[in-house]
């Protein structure tokens, strides 16, 4: 990947970095204003929406090279830079960020127990999210992975809901023992580029010319891998998931699910896959065989839950099982689907966890036993719920069904055999999904508690991502058309 | 220089075992305080001893700050085994076991 | 005009769907009903005004691309042709009656705005898959009519049940979705298109033995959705629906989506002979299947959803025989008679004051306006084949033109297809006379039908019975006009001597006597129901869904719990917790050292510091050695 020459202009990609870091600091110096920090966070979380939209509007064409991109010595003497950039992949990302983020905040609105901090970890988060997603130096990549963990395990372990120290203590683990081993493997590549070239640095230019041995390769790629594996989640490294789903409160799920594990993901298409080409191009089979391993079973566990939010949990492990068997057909069409249903993911799903804490907020359970007939007292509620749950089946129209279906038209034209065997996780989807469906709002409701139908801000968080998953599902074009370049940069800079 | 530097070594080695077994063996907290003076004092003295046979001034200065932080941290510690007194009685080192794992 | 009117027809309704989803409850009434009806209605007219597109080889309109990434470029585009045409309007005019029938029929209903958006999608939706010029728009509306007809289905959610048979419905079909979705992948890998024509062209130019395949594939798929063995079970429980729901999408326009799509990819399919049989032999043993479950079922509308499948597998040998005008020609007529029949059935029900049971019935006619009897009668005798109705002419053509295919094993189907008819004309008549015969055995009280509920069966009445002339054989002096409509697309001509058509029709005429003659030797006077093995086994549509629940719904749940129970919480949790704890009590025998007694930290500083100069020492020793 060649670097756009640095002009001299505003530093947006530090903005969108830092105004949350900002925003998050006044939020814990404001300490006991709950109501402050409220307004404060959703104008911070919409000023940066309205920036990065700014930046797509005019980020203008540019095949091969980066949009923006900043780029400042830091460490130097361990080569190690401050380097920022954007292209049409991190720039989905962080649109994607940016609008889930404001959700985020919408729907933490009730939120009342240490509220100024909560707010902050939530801007932290976004600050780290941002981070990883644009950060070209491997140090600062590996900084803001961590400095998403931290903000995620206080939201799960302070403001989480039943067994939160055990889940959040579970995905601190797992996640930091992941992590840890790529820092080994990418400190391991540092010294390996600094021996051969003489030149010690972090850039992720620099190290993507590494010459490596098959073996020294493997190996290296393997440590990347299970941090971005860990984090996607793929097979067998997910039981994390769902229990930090269960105990997250409703903005930690959402970014947990919209965000988070797209790091994971965005780590292999920007980090692992152009770092070592050549083991990658080996190990696309087995990668899709954990894809494939990982749809099947992680829809048969949803169909077995009984807690929705758990449900929903596992169908997003089964969702990114499609991401990664696109990725692994290593083909435009795929990897174009593969990105677009990472995007429309978090967005369905997002919208069903929000679902799902407004229903526990109302009926105090979420238990698919004792829900039921909510239609007759809430429609409208219930109308969203069925949407994104329609969405989320890959019902063609709405969001989720472009992506899927050129995940598998792409990956039939290589490996028919995946596809076809994937395109049954279709009716796998609608099982778990309509049984959730059909426990929530059909039938007679088995409890009483009180029918309120959607209030003004829950309506302002709904009817926003309804119109995403819809307009999405007809009109994707605009996001193919800033994947296709960057996707091909990546895919075709291989062998 | 008048005394070889072999001579102040020993000295100062001496003086440290000395301090070291007194901070091991009293169990008063006060000796304790006293016996890692003492250790102090020794590598003190060894500084000043290198410095002379160097020629160089950095030893020196060097236990000049040794003097400052060593009375700092008596009249800190000092302080706390007073407070320690008040509050449990005692100044008997092994009784303060609160912090076990 | 310009051919981009021609998005209006399936626009319409779906403006007006989401208008009476939006707004439906804050308005009037009668607001959504007028609302409703006139984006049918609409629809229709626009067809109709539209139709000259239709000619010649038809138009082709773009609205927007929807995909598009490498050699794949799909838009939003229809093709109105001679196929799409005669589709369009006989779905946008069947559903016209049928949602002014629902008005009346859903008037005492509170929940008419679902009900109407729904309905309007549907009606959306399969225009979509009529006009659809390419496979994955195609696509979208198949799956947009499954999405309605499950909402519809489980329409009454509050019993559970219903909406048990929503999902059901939802499932099965999608299991056909999944081999339409692979097939649909496939031509995509094989041709670099997805458009119906240009795949159509290219054909040829595909290996035979893939077309083999490809065309199974195809026909999985249209079974989910027609109802066709072996994915027919959710037909039956999808009557759990209201009953104009049944109307439209359980009988006229739904499961025959499937007989369309093979017809719409007629070119492709019919160069796979083996392929052809297997169609022709999926839907003889349904027509036969059906026909025998039609026999035992108790409830009225589980009677016609048995016959809708039964004649839906009429359509199916037609294709399979290579006549695209006779499955057209079923599809058109079957969609008059069936449609009348259950808005029939809707009255008969209303009037037994909601009973489905036609044991509970009997002598309806004079518990309600005495016409329903007629136009009652006129849809049996069509659905029965009496000779001269709409139903006598396309089934008679079916049966002809398998009987006429040079391939000897199509005279088997032939066979079947006619023992089948047999049946069909006894099972209707047993329907008739435990409806209408005799007296009234129930003890319901009737609601009054309101005029809505009452005049658009006259209209389908009179279709019923003329319909016919759409495709009159040339054996009566008819001018097969469908066939010279559909010209290219219309498939295998008819070429046979009059003798043999004349001896075939004699035939058709016996069977119907002989079926009516049995009904009416065992029903014109009321008798109970017989009760032994066989009628039970038929009465359950031979224990279809006690197989299907042994083979594929316990095992995916076993499969589920030892996916849940079994690795993530036995196996991989369990791996993962039990590595904490060890590590647990590993800590706890370290932090013994921790003792918080300061004599100890400091014997074990300078035992440390002990060792560490003895190791100097020891250098020391070894360095003085060396030098």
């Amino acid at each position: 990947m060649m670097t756009a020459s640095a002009l001299p202009q505003f530093p947006w990609l530090s903005v969108l970095i830092f105004l949350p870091l900002a925003g998050a600091l006044i939020c814990v110096l404001t300490r006991e204003r709950a109501d402050e920090s409220r307004w404060l966070a959703l104008a911070t979380t919409v000023t940066v929406f309205g920036i990065s939209l700014y930046l797509w509007f005019h980020a203008g064409d540019s095949s091969g090279a980066w949009l923006y991109y900043e780029d400042v010595d830091w460490i130097s003497r361990f080569g190690i830079r401050y380097t920022l950039g954007l292209d049409g992949i991190s720039l989905l990302m962080v649109l994607l960020t940016a609008f889930l983020q404001v959700i985020a905040v919408l729907i933490s609105w009730p939120q009342d127990k240490h509220v100024p901090l909560f707010f902050a970890l939530l801007m932290v988060l976004e600050a780290g999210l941002m981070g990883v997603f644009m950060a070209l130096d491997m140090v600062l990549f590996y900084l803001f992975w961590e400095v998403m963990l931290i903000p995620m395990f206080f939201l799960i372990g302070v403001w989480g809901h039943e067994r939160r120290r055990y889940a959040a203590l579970k995905f601190f683990l797992y996640t930091l023992a992941g992590s840890l081993v790529m820092l080994i493997a990418l400190i391991a590549l540092y010294l390996i580029h600094g021996e051969q070239t003489g030149l010690y640095s972090f850039a992720l230019s620099d190290l993507m010319r590494t010459d490596l041995s098959t073996t020294q390769e493997a190996w290296l790629f393997a440590g990347f891998l299970l941090a971005f594996a860990v984090k996607t989640p793929l097979v067998p490294f997910h039981t994390w998931l769902p229990d930090a789903h269960t105990s997250a409160p409703a903005a930690g799920s959402v970014d947990l699910a919209g965000l988070l594990l797209k790091t994971g993901v965005y780590g292999m298409i920007r980090v692992a896959f152009p770092l070592f080409p050549t083991v990658v191009q080996k190990s696309l089979p087995l990668l899709a065989l954990v894809a494939l391993i990982g749809i099947f079973h992680a829809a048969w566990g949803a169909y077995r839950q009984t807690d929705i939010k758990r449900l929903v949990a596992y169908s997003s492990i089964s969702h990114l099982g499609l991401v990664i068997l696109g990725l692994a057909a290593w083909d435009l069409t795929a990897w174009q689907g593969s990105i677009l249903l990472m995007t429309t993911h978090g967005i369905t799903t997002g919208g069903l966890f929000a679902l799902v804490a407004m229903i526990r907020q109302r009926t105090g359970t979420r238990d698919l036993t004792e829900l039921g007939g909510l239609w007759q007292c809430m429609p409208n509620l219930s109308a969203f719920f069925l949407l994104f749950a329609l969405a989320s089946l890959g019902l063609p129209g709405l969001a989720n069904f472009t992506g899927e279906i050129l995940v598998l038209i792409g990956t039939f034209q290589s490996h028919p055999i995946w596809a076809a065997i994937a395109m049954f996780g279709v009716v796998f989807a609608a099982a778990y999904m309509l049984k959730m469906v059909q426990g929530v709002l059909w039938g007679e409701s088995k409890r009483t508690f009180d029918c309120e139908d959607l209030t003004l801000r829950e309506w302002l968080v709904l009817v926003p991502m309804a119109v995403l998953v819809v307009w999405l599902g007809l009109y994707p074009l605009p996001l193919l058309k800033l994947l296709e370049s960057p996707v091909l940069t990546v895919i075709g800079g291989m062998p | 220089m008048i005394v070889p530097l072999g001579h102040v070594l020993i000295v100062a080695a001496i003086l440290f075992v000395m301090g070291l077994a007194c901070v091991i063996a009293r169990r008063q907290l006060i000796m304790i305080l006293i016996g890692i003076e003492v250790m102090i004092n020794a590598a003190g003295l060894v500084l000043v001893a290198a410095s002379g046979y160097w020629q160089q001034l950095d030893g020196q200065v060097f236990v000049v700050f040794l003097m400052a932080l060593t009375s700092a941290e008596v009249a800190i510690s000092l302080a706390m085994v007073v407070y320690l007194r008040r509050l449990r009685g005692t100044v008997v080192a092994d009784e303060f076991d609160r912090m076990n794992g | 005009m310009s051919e981009t009117l021609l998005f209006l027809i399936p626009l319409l309704p779906l403006f007006c769907a989401v208008a009476i989803m939006l707004f439906g409850m804050r308005l009037p009434r009668l607001f959504a009903e007028v609302l409703a009806v006139t984006g049918v209605a609409g629809a229709f007219l626009l067809t109709l005004l539209l139709w000259p597109y239709a000619d010649g080889e038809g138009t082709r309109a773009v609205l927007f691309t929807w995909l598009n990434s490498g050699s794949l470029d799909i838009s939003f585009a229809v093709h109105f042709d001679r196929l799409a045409a005669p589709m369009t309007l006989m779905v946008s005019g069947v559903a016209t009656l049928i949602h002014l029938y629902a008005v009346g029929y859903m008037h005492q209903d509170r929940d008419y705005a679902r009900f109407f958006s729904l309905l309007n999608l549907f009606v959306f939706a399969m225009l979509v898959i009529v006009l659809a010029d390419n496979l994955l728009v195609l696509f979208l509306g198949w799956e947009g009519v499954g999405l309605c007809s499950y909402g519809l289905i489980g329409f009454w959610y509050r019993k559970l049940d219903n909406a048990r048979a929503g999902t059901k419905a939802f499932l099965v079909t999608r299991v056909g979705d999944v081999f339409l979705g692979i097939a649909l992948m496939w031509l995509f890998a094989l041709t670099g298109t997805l458009s119906i024509s240009a795949i159509n062209a290219q054909a040829a130019t595909i290996p035979s033995g893939v077309t083999l395949v490809l065309c199974l594939l195809l026909l999985l798929g249209a079974c989910g959705k027609s109802a066709q063995l072996p994915l027919m079970t959710w037909l039956a429980d999808a009557m759990a629906g209201p009953t104009p729901v049944s109307a439209l999408i359980h009988a006229a326009t739904m499961v025959t989506a499937g007989v369309y799509l093979l017809c719409r990819l007629f070119p492709l399919i019919s160069l796979s002979a083996v392929g052809m049989a297997a169609i022709t032999a999926v839907g003889a043993l349904t027509a036969l299947y059906a026909a025998t479950c039609a026999m035992a079922q108790r409830e009225i509308k589980r009677v016609l959803a048995y016959s809708t499948m039964s004649q839906v597998g009429y359509m199916f040998m037609a294709v399979g025989a290579g006549t695209v005008t006779g499955a057209m020609f079923h599809l058109l007529t079957h969609a008059f008679f069936k449609a009348l029949l259950f808005m029939g059935a809707g009255c008969v029900i209303h009037l037994a004051g909601d009973e489905n049971d036609i044991y509970k019935m009997g002598g309806m006619a004079r518990r309600g306006p005495g016409e329903l009897v007629w136009v009652f009668l006129a849809g049996a005798i069509s659905l029965a084949g009496v000779p001269l109705t709409s139903g006598f002419f396309s089934k008679d053509n079916v049966l002809l033109m398998v009987y006429t295919h040079p391939d000897p094993l199509y005279k088997i189907f032939w066979g079947v297809g006619v023992l089948a008819a047999l049946l069909t004309a006894f099972y209707t008549f047993r329907l008739v006379y435990l409806v209408f015969a005799g007296d009234y055995r129930g003890s319901g009280t009737a609601h009054a039908l309101p005029l809505l509920m009452r005049w658009p069966l006259w209209v389908l009445a009179l279709l019923a019975l003329v319909g016919g002339s759409l495709n009159l054989p040339a054996l009566v002096g008819g001018h097969e006009r469908l066939q010279h409509w559909l010209g290219d697309l219309a498939g295998r001509p008819v070429t046979v001597d009059h003798h043999l058509e004349w001896l075939l029709v004699g035939l058709a005429v016996v069977l119907v006597v002989l079926g009516w003659g049995v009904a009416h030797w065992r029903y014109a006077r009321f008798r109970n129901a017989w009760d032994n093995p066989l009628s039970r086994f038929l009465l359950r549509g031979w224990q279809a869904d006690a197989v299907v629940d042994r083979v594929l719904v316990r095992p995916f749940q076993a499969m589920a719990l030892f996916c849940w129970a079994g690795i993530d919480r036995a196996l991989i949790d369990a791996t993962v917790v039990g590595m904490s704890t060890r590590m647990l009590s590993l800590s706890m025998l370290l932090r013994r050292l921790t003792t918080g007694r300061l004599s100890s930290y400091l014997a074990a500083f300078a035992w440390g510091f002990l060792l560490i100069l003895g190791w100097l020492l020891l250098q020391l020793v070894q360095g003085g050695g060396h030098a």
